[in-house]
């Protein structure tokens, strides 16, 4: 493994140097998974997903960890075999195919640069390993430490790089190979928090600049929502919802998915039938409110969605249909919002989010303070209750903890 | 740490020199005596004298049998090396009881007397009926240090990111390729060390030699064993074992450089001056120990 100690974005021809990394791609990489289950013993990792990932996307697996998400990535990668179903890219099937000969390639959590070879030789590992010309393989290196701004490290050894530096030399070893797909593994989870925000935003760049079908595990629903172009979330091995960002938070198919995309409020309801467009679902009793989105043709038990930054926070006593009196119980000041523990009087605990408009707003509500909650039928969602734990006083109280998740 | 009283701080200065003494009084009389002018190892001392080094020399019975200790030390270490890289690659496949089982055959000949080894291993060559050959002394050498092999090299690539070897199989390469152009460089480290202690335990070896080397072709341990009886090659077997012992300090500081020089090359030239301060404080031990068995 030795080679001259060259400069290799000084060796490369300025003229050509961009047009071959960015190779269009369009119509390879679709990646569809059919019925694909794993079992560990006794125990189901992924049980019969059936999922299409666009040809180049940004395709994201989101959920909480050991729902399966990461099997899901090795089976395409190549490192899990399948109990049964199809891997098919582009309608052939790769189950049978060693990972070292599927057009994948993968950015492993841990990175897994090779510390004994300096930045060029990881990079120039899977071109080597392919039969590329010594000459090539240097200007394809040059042009993939380019894409990622580390041309002027080729000589270093990954333990000379920062986490980030590290993890771009993973990404550049792993593109360098033109994959149709890229698999991240949870790529920026070592990372410090604003790195990683940043890296989020320059991964999207790279992915919409190369064209390839990038496939993203990660259990961050806000890096989720930020990057991708459609999210599966995925829940004890299988697929609760698949949609894009807009859709999967908008339009929630179910609590879970309600509740993983960020601080939802979920309450416990019964539809009492219908009213206009909407149904008229009773919080308790003596709090009907309209709901117009969701399965409003459900009846019985259901539950009720609504996102934080939705419910209107009016003075006690507002007059008008759809509001409900609570009592503030708690007040978290996250800067630009304010976050509202509020205790309503049908018995939910639920958080809302108020916009700090100006030192008024800030410090108008106050814990013990009773206010009439206004929650709008457009806002309100009819969900079928299912297993997922619901929201409530733990989900929305907790929530209160966590202000990035809102935002969306 | 509680701070230790003036007489407790004493009395473990007092142990730690004895304990030295101890450790090394045998090996500084070696040297002393193998440049004593006086044929017999007796005090007061009768002056200084390289004599002995020339008869030692001159002695090829006996520089025959170091030569022979050297090879099949050498080549005990690359074979017990190899199939300790393979025995460690295979246990990493094992989990639970079938690991527990596997390694304890393994390491079974850690626990097992050489002495009883040697006769069974005697006794094997007679029903094979190959008899006593320097081979035979190979193969048995194999056998006990292969252990030691395993017990250095496992941890090590325990410690290995499994993701690695899968980059390895995700950027192209064969599971060979992986093997040798990622996890060995990685290894390079605990194969030094395993190839040291195994070439030190088998130049060493004294019951398994005694019983398999053939009449005429004793290893050194063997012809030291014998030659110590005879007064007048005691002046001899003195200065080759002063020799020895020099000669072990080298290969153990070669040893402990070049590994360290491997190490190095693992995380990049300028590596803070820092681990490398604390690597130096941990490797006293081993050194030691490499040393007074040598």
């Amino acid at each position: 493994m030795s080679s001259t100690a060259v400069d290799p974005a000084r060796e490369n021809d300025p003229g050509t140097q961009q047009a071959d990394a960015q190779a269009v791609r369009i119509g390879t990489g679709q990646v569809s998974l059919v019925a694909l289950t794993k079992r560990f013993g006794t125990f189901t990792a992924v049980d019969a997903i059936d999922l299409e990932i666009p040809a180049g996307g940004f395709f994201s697996l989101l959920g909480p960890s050991g729902c399966g998400k990461t099997t899901t990535l090795r089976m395409i990668a190549g490192f899990e075999e399948p109990t049964s179903g199809q891997v098919l890219l582009d309608g052939r099937d790769l189950v049978r195919t060693p990972p070292s000969k599927r057009p994948v390639n993968t950015v492993f959590q841990s990175y897994a640069l090779f510390p004994h070879l300096r930045v060029f030789d990881n990079v120039a590992f899977g071109l080597r390993r392919a039969g590329v010309a010594r000459d090539e393989v240097r200007r394809q290196v040059g042009e993939a430490l380019e894409l990622v701004q580390l041309s002027g490290y080729a000589g270093r050894k990954p333990g000379q790089l920062s986490g980030g530096q590290q993890q771009r030399v993973a990404l550049a070893r792993a593109l360098v190979l033109k994959p149709a797909v890229l698999l991240l593994d949870e790529p920026l989870g070592a990372l410090d928090a604003k790195l990683r925000r940043q890296l989020q935003v320059e991964l999207k760049q790279l992915q919409a600049q190369v064209g390839i079908t990038f496939v993203y595990v990660t259990h961050d629903q806000e890096e989720a929502l930020t990057m991708s172009d459609r999210i599966a979330v995925i829940n004890h091995g299988r697929i609760e919802q698949a949609a894009s960002p807009k859709d999967l938070y908008e339009e929630p198919a179910n609590a879970f998915v309600a509740d993983f995309l960020g601080v939802s409020n979920l309450m416990d309801a019964t539809v009492a039938g219908p009213a206009g467009t909407g149904a008229r679902v009773n919080l308790s009793d003596s709090f009907p409110v309209d709901v117009l989105r969701g399965d409003i043709a459900l009846r019985g038990p259901v539950k009720v969605v609504i996102r934080p930054e939705r419910i209107g926070i009016e003075p006690a006593d507002s007059p008008g249909p759809n509001r409900v009196p609570g009592l503030v119980s708690n007040v978290v000041y996250l800067g630009s919002s304010l976050q509202l523990a509020i205790h309503l009087a049908s018995g939910h605990a639920v958080s809302a989010l108020v916009p700090n408009t100006g030192e008024e707003a800030a410090s108008a509500w106050a814990p013990g303070m009773t206010v009439s909650c206004y929650l709008p039928p457009a806002s309100l969602r009819i969900l079928a209750p299912d297993q997922a734990p619901t929201g409530q006083a733990s989900a929305g109280v907790l929530a209160a903890q966590r202000p990035a998740g809102a935002a969306g | 740490m509680r701070p230790v009283s003036r007489i407790g701080s004493a009395g473990l200065a007092f142990y730690f020199w004895a304990f030295v003494l101890f450790l090394f009084a045998p090996l500084v009389v070696l040297l002393i005596f193998s440049v004593n002018s006086s044929p017999t190892p007796t005090l007061p001392l009768s002056g200084f004298s390289t004599e002995w080094f020339h008869q030692a020399f001159s002695n090829a019975e006996l520089t025959g049998a170091l030569v022979r200790s050297v090879f099949i030390a050498l080549v005990a270490a690359a074979i017990a090396t190899a199939l300790g890289i393979v025995a460690s690659l295979g246990l990493m496949a094992l989990r639970g009881r079938a690991l527990s089982m596997a390694l304890t055959l393994l390491l079974l000949p850690l626990v097992v007397p050489y002495i009883c080894l040697a006769v069974g291993l005697l006794i094997l060559v007679e029903v094979l009926g190959s008899g006593p050959s320097l081979i035979a002394v190979v193969l048995g050498h194999c056998v006990i240090v292969l252990p030691f092999a395993i017990l250095v090299i496992m941890p090590r690539l325990r410690s290995l990111d499994p993701a690695m070897n899968e980059a390895a199989l995700d950027l192209g390469a064969s599971s060979f390729a992986a093997l040798r152009l990622i996890t060995l460089p990685l290894l390079a480290p605990a194969l030094v060390s395993s190839g040291i202690i195994c070439f030190v335990t088998s130049f060493d070896e004294f019951a398994i030699a005694s019983f398999l080397a053939p009449s005429g072709q004793p290893t050194y341990p063997v012809f030291l064993y014998a030659s110590a009886r005879t007064p007048a090659l005691l002046p001899e077997v003195i200065a080759v074992g002063a020799l020895i012992i020099a000669g072990s300090l080298l290969l153990v500081m070669l040893a402990e450089g070049g590994r360290r020089w491997a190490e190095l090359r693992l995380v990049g030239a300028n590596a803070d001056t820092e681990s490398v301060q604390s690597e130096a404080e941990d490797d006293q031990p081993p050194a030691t120990v490499a040393m007074a068995s040598g």
